[in-house]
């Protein structure tokens, strides 16, 4: 980042000194108080300019720039508001310290410890951003008639703006903040150096020096981490495309790395501290995804339960338990089921699809980590062998490094905040099945109280349920039988004299149980087969013929003989 | 009965009349309906329960995996919880097999054994209906030789005829009778029947329920969760969300 064109107040180089010790000390002394204070001035001065051009462009500007979209009117301004809420003070502070000139700069070192963990938080997000916000610009360059409007606003309201506009202004936060260090270093060099005040000046302007280190930090984390993590779904065109000779060779040294690790030729590098995490954050994936998979079961079983609607058969039963249990589910179906349903999805199964998303930036970064280490480890190899490395190869270390330095600082906090996450939601749906209980209890409740048994216990009512449900069996069992008895009743044929003597014979033979008589005329079709008439007595020898064929029967006529099945009845 | 165009075989005089077929099709009418109904029910209630089973097994399954987790033996407040969570499930899942005990008990036994008469029943009407059809058929030969010219073998042929008629007559007027009184003692026999099934159903669910109800309570006290309404719940997801993506080495989407 570069420091903004602002031009500097004073300290041009000073004189030489001249004349004698003690005046000439006195004089460089005076000198120094002027340059003191006219340091504190300045670093005063340009923190109300430099607050009043915050606000006119987080009001003013902002506010007139309709035709941008808000999405892009959020990463262009990024946190602006928040950055002045923190700089309002800090200035609000320092102008305090003017009616207290001799401890003044003692002050405003202890203004700035105070506000450097503030400062670093909200310029930090602000840094993040900028870049996104840099490229929107340029897009807007390239449409005239939006650019033109765009300037035209901020020339009416920062006519000093000159014509890179909005780029302009975006980079003034940037600015200042790297101005800090610089300012109070001015006063610095012209305080007094044995002085407490010089101990805290010194300490204040350290911490903003760490605080810029911190933020260009963060800002190359933030790039790095993005390069690696975007889980970009290729075509298998781009995909190709990629393997160029270059990714091709980086590929098969990193196969014959690993290769020599597992062979023992090269040592592993082994850390620890590294694995323990990896290892922790594996298991944490493991619970996640099969969380999701087994409650997207469990949301799949509750739909088809969902879909089953008993209570919707109509057994024309006008009123009792029937037509209470049929308002019951109904109320059920329609309401709480569905309304559970839509909790659980909404508080449960979301947040575990958004969960489970999140992981997939930390396994691409662990995996970025793992091919880089092997590069790094070739490197370190190759150094050893030929002394030297090639600038790639310098990068590969410095890639393995910072995404190895990324992980450690981050993996234990993704790790504690998945966890807690997970937690949430369980209880959350430990929660809903609770309410969801209580919805159907309450009108389950409803319903009994409507019922006749509702003063008996559960136990005394099964007993009861039991006893119904024996004896509605039996009369169930009796209405079986009696249709089973539509039978044709006993037609008497009248007999031919004859024939009432053989049915004697025949009866005092086999008994009446075995009597049959045919009901329509047989005509028998095989040798064996009898020809009957309609009404003749014959007695049942066995219900199956001698080769098992149960639709024909054996019967004594008198004679003997086989009879078909049809037309034999009991008499 | 369908309409059959009048032909040979068929007998002049309507044989049966209008109102008493009209009964009886209106009493086999609802009884089919019933049918249809009760074997509705029981297959949705089957269906329903099996579901609910499905549904209980898989919420213990979401337990069991979690104390699979090696994490677990790590993290000992994780331990408790899921323990706690993974004890409230299983006992779940047993009251919830007592609940679809008792419904097939109370419910799918009982409509099983009501809807297994219905065979027989039908039944019977194909027999009466057999019945009525040689009862048409005896009926116009009867008739056919009543037309013809009174001489002598004609008569004794007529004479037979209706010896023959005559039981058939009596055998289907009988099975109507029959069928005619036990058709709307069996279809009103629904009401009592179904009554305590459905008495026993409501009741299962409040047992089960009271049961879910305790066990859960119990649970979110225990996990000292306090109760949220949903616009927190929606917060707390989405300010956990915000501090996973706060991180740079989750990727931004």
């Amino acid at each position: 980042m570069e420091p903004a064109d602002m031009t500097n107040h004073g300290d041009d180089a000073l004189s030489s000194r001249t004349g004698a010790p003690d005046g000439d000390d006195r004089l460089s002394e005076d000198r120094s108080l002027v340059q003191q204070r006219l340091a504190v001035r300045e670093l005063i001065d340009t923190e109300v300019s430099y607050l009043h051009v915050l606000q006119l462009c987080a009001s003013d500007i902002r506010s007139r720039l309709q035709q941008l979209p808000q999405g892009d009117l959020d990463v262009l301004f990024s946190n602006i508001d928040d950055i002045i809420k923190v700089n309002r003070r800090l200035l609000h502070d320092l102008q305090e310290t003017a009616s207290r000139e001799e401890e003044q700069v003692q002050l405003i070192g202890n203004a700035f410890l105070e506000f450097q963990e503030e400062l670093e938080q909200v310029y930090k997000v602000y840094c993040a951003s900028y870049e996104q916000a840099l490229l929107l610009v340029e897009t807007y360059r390239k449409e005239p008639e939006l650019q033109r409007e765009i300037q035209g606003i901020i020339e009416a309201v920062l006519p000093q703006a000159g014509p890179s506009g909005l780029s302009f202004l975006l980079v003034i936060p940037l600015q200042r903040i790297t101005k800090y260090p610089l300012l109070l270093q001015k006063i610095l060099e012209n305080t007094l150096p044995d002085t407490s005040a010089y101990a805290v000046l010194q300490r204040a302007t350290s911490a903003l020096q760490d605080v810029v280190t911190n933020i260009n930090e963060y800002k190359r984390r933030k790039e790095v981490a993005s390069k690696y993590t975007k889980v970009e779904p290729l075509s298998l065109r781009e995909r190709l495309a990629r393997i160029n000779t270059h990714t091709l060779s980086k590929k098969t040294t990193r196969l014959s790395q690993l290769l020599k690790q597992e062979a023992g030729l090269v040592p592993r590098t082994e850390d620890k501290e590294f694995d323990d995490l990896e290892e922790r954050f594996h298991w944490v994936s493991l619970c996640v995804t099969e969380l999701k998979s087994n409650m997207a079961a469990y949301l799949d079983n509750l739909e088809a339960f969902l879909r089953f609607w008993p209570q919707d058969c109509n057994l024309e039963i006008p009123g009792g338990p029937v037509v209470q249990y049929c308002y019951l589910a109904r109320d059920l179906q329609l309401q709480a089921f569905p309304e559970f349903k839509q909790q659980l999805e909404a508080q449960v199964w979301q947040p575990l699809c958004s969960l489970a998303k999140t992981l997939a930036g930390p396994q691409n970064l662990i995996k970025k980590r793992l091919d880089k280490l092997l590069d790094f480890e070739r490197v370190e190899e190759k150094l050893l062998e030929v002394g030297s490395v090639t600038y790639e190869e310098e990068a590969a270390r410095h890639t393995y490094q910072a995404l190895n330095s990324l992980l450690v600082a981050e993996l234990p906090q993704f790790n504690q905040l998945a966890m807690r996450w997970l937690g949430q939601i369980l209880c959350t749906f430990v929660t809903l099945q609770r309410d969801l209980a209580k919805q159907v209890l309450q009108r389950a409740e409803d319903s009994l109280a409507q019922l006749p048994h509702h003063h008996l216990s559960e136990p005394a009512f099964r007993k009861l349920v039991e006893d119904a449900l024996g004896q509605t069996s039996h009369q169930l069992h009796s209405f079986q039988e009696n249709f089973e008895k539509v039978l044709p009743p006993p037609t008497t044929q009248p007999l031919l004299p004859g024939a009432e003597r053989q049915v004697q014979a025949l009866l005092s033979k086999y008994g009446p149980g075995k009597l049959y008589q045919v009901t329509s005329n047989v005509s028998g079709a095989g040798t064996l087969d009898l020809t009957l008439p309609r009404g003749h007595i014959v007695a049942l020898l066995q219900n199956k013929d001698t080769k098992g064929n149960s639709s024909r029967w054996l019967v004594d006529t008198g004679g003997g003989g086989h009879v078909p099945l049809r037309g034999q009845k009991q008499p | 009965m369908s309409w059959i165009p009048f032909k040979i075989g068929q007998p002049k005089k309507q044989i049966v009349p209008k109102t008493v077929e009209r009964d009886f099709e209106r009493e086999y009418g609802k009884l089919q309906q019933l049918e249809e109904q009760t074997r509705r029910l029981q297959k949705d209630m089957k269906k329903s329960t099996d579901a609910d089973l499905a549904m209980s097994k898989s919420a213990v399954k979401i337990s069991l995996d979690l104390l699979s987790n090696p994490l677990c033996e790590q993290d000992q407040d994780f331990l408790n919880m899921v323990t706690a969570l993974d004890t409230a499930m299983k006992r779940m899942d047993a009251f919830n097999q007592e609940k679809v005990n008792q419904i097939q008990k109370t419910v799918i036994e009982p409509l099983k054994k009501f809807g297994s008469v219905f065979p027989s029943l039908n039944m019977a009407v194909k027999r009466r209906e057999q019945a009525l059809q040689d009862y048409r058929r005896l009926q116009a030969k009867v008739e056919k030789y009543e037309e013809k010219e009174k001489t002598g073998p004609v008569l004794a042929k007529l004479h037979q005829a209706r010896e023959e008629l005559r039981p058939v007559r009596d055998d289907f007027e009988a099975k109507n009778k029959q069928l005619l009184d036990e058709m709307p003692r069996f279809y009103n026999s629904r009401l009592d029947y179904f009554q305590p099934s459905f008495e026993s159903l409501i009741r299962a669910q409040v047992v089960y329920y009271s049961e879910m109800h305790k066990i859960f309570g119990d649970l979110t006290q225990q996990l000292d969760q306090p109760g949220c309404p949903d616009e927190q719940r929606e917060r707390e997801n989405e300010a956990r969300l915000s501090e996973l993506r706060a991180l740079s080495i989750v990727a931004d989407d």
